[in-house]
């Protein structure tokens, strides 16, 4: 803002980054929604082609249940940790997700690189939990496929950034 | 001396603002949506798993649940005090996960226990040759009870070997050899509507329960969480049941340290 000669290449930075921030908005909407979901334990409404209950009352609905899942056979007994659903880390990965986007936004590029990283651990895990409501639960959710589209958006936001080069003189 | 404030770090302080407030306001949101539990609807009609959550009430079996196969797939004793019953898919990796754990309960408690075991094969793409496991199971048991067993731990026990085998049904007769089935009835009987229909029973049961994953675990009618499916969950459930169930004549069911001893 401070200088007169921006170009149009810098401007669109400028908006990614805001448009991450927004996007992030929405994961953490969804995100909080599925979290007080597991509270409550109220059923989600969901679609005909949908079997929510059975995707969000599956062991891989927690933290525990996915630690349980890698250490096959070595079923721990239900702790405070064990029974946050993944839901709850969702919400605090779009949070921060936000946080990195709006800082990059105002100025701050060092955080788009960070964004970048968590962005892309959030897309790898996003896809494996698709992979295991096809494989290995068989049901799909609304609610967890619009959370994996929003990672996938967020994915590309970034990805179309290391793209767009700004027009330095 | 208002006027003279730094404009960069107005700027700098705009998005930590923002991010505040968008977190206050998940924060409100996710507290408003927990304290005002809605009686939502579920489209798939089973809300008792889930209200039984809420209030922390152990979901039981409905009374008028379909009563499954007769007689069912079992081990232990008829009589006994505590009945197990696990509806479980052969191609469910969790069910796998806690079929050595039900062995070794069966082997601690013995005739403690009544175990019942459901089929409730998932009617899902991924779990392709589930229905056709559990029917290979009642059909080992048509020759004799034990041999569904035997049957059940072989698929269990192998089920990353033959879920991903194009020629399953070899390796199953294998199975079949190996337990000391005769093969030609065995696969006679996995043609034919008993088998079967055996399987469709205790489906019918799993689904008027309402049941939605798999495994499923009852003791005693009272639905047991994913997360106490373990030795110690298992062994704590039980040997509460025990004591409930014969407070005077068995004192100390609860410890099975010296009672190991003597099953084998």
């Amino acid at each position: 803002m401070t200088e007169p000669e921006i170009t149009s290449a810098k401007r669109t930075i400028a908006k990614l980054p805001l448009a991450a921030a927004v996007v992030a908005l929405a994961g953490l909407a969804d995100a909080v929604y599925l979290t007080a979901h597991h509270y409550n334990a109220e059923p989600v409404p969901c679609g005909a082609a949908f079997d929510c209950e059975m995707v969000l009352t599956s062991p891989f609905a927690t933290l525990g249940g996915i630690i349980n899942w890698f250490a096959a056979g070595t079923i721990a007994p239900g702790t405070a940790i064990g029974e946050i659903p993944l839901a709850a880390f969702g919400a605090a990965a779009y949070f921060v997700a936000f946080a990195l986007a709006t800082l990059t936004a105002f100025g701050d590029q060092r955080m788009w690189k960070l964004f970048g990283a968590q962005v892309v651990l959030m897309a790898a895990f996003s896809g494996w939990l698709i992979y295991v409501q096809a494989a290995l639960i068989g049901a799909f959710c609304q609610f967890c496929l619009i959370s994996a589209a929003i990672t996938g958006t967020l994915f590309t936001i970034f990805v179309i950034s290391l793209f767009i080069k700004p027009k330095t003189t | 001396m208002n006027n003279t404030k730094n404009v960069a770090e107005k700027k700098s302080n705009t998005p930590i603002l923002i991010i505040g407030v968008v977190l206050v306001v998940a924060l409100l949101a996710g507290w408003y949506l927990l304290s005002s539990p809605k009686t939502a609807t579920n489209t798939n009609g089973n809300t008792a798993k889930a209200n039984a959550a809420n209030t922390t009430k152990p979901n039981t079996i409905p009374a008028n649940a379909p009563q499954g196969a007769n007689p069912p797939n079992q081990q232990g004793s008829p009589t006994a005090l505590v009945t197990l019953e696990e509806f479980a898919d052969f191609q469910c990796p969790q069910c796998g996960a806690v079929h050595p754990i039900m062995n070794e309960i069966k082997s601690t408690y013995g005739s403690r226990i009544r175990f019942i075991f459901r089929n409730y094969p998932l009617a899902i793409p991924a779990h392709d040759k589930s229905y056709n496991a559990a029917v290979a199971c009642e059909a080992a048991g048509m020759q004799s009870p034990n041999k569904f067993f035997e049957m059940q731990n072989l698929l269990f026990t192998n089920q990353k070997a033959w879920t991903a085998d194009p020629n399953y049904r070899t390796t199953w007769k294998d199975y079949a050899q190996k337990i000391g089935l005769d093969v030609a009835k065995w696969e006679n009987d996995m043609a034919g509507i008993a088998a079967k229909s055996r399987v469709d029973e205790d489906m019918r049961r799993a689904k008027g329960m309402g049941i939605n994953s798999t495994p499923t675990l009852y003791i005693n009618g009272v639905d047991v969480p994913f997360q106490q499916m373990n030795v110690t969950g298992l062994k704590a459930l039980i040997d509460a049941e025990l004591a409930k169930a014969a407070p005077q004549n068995q004192t100390a069911p609860a410890a099975p340290a010296n009672t190991g001893n003597t099953n084998k």
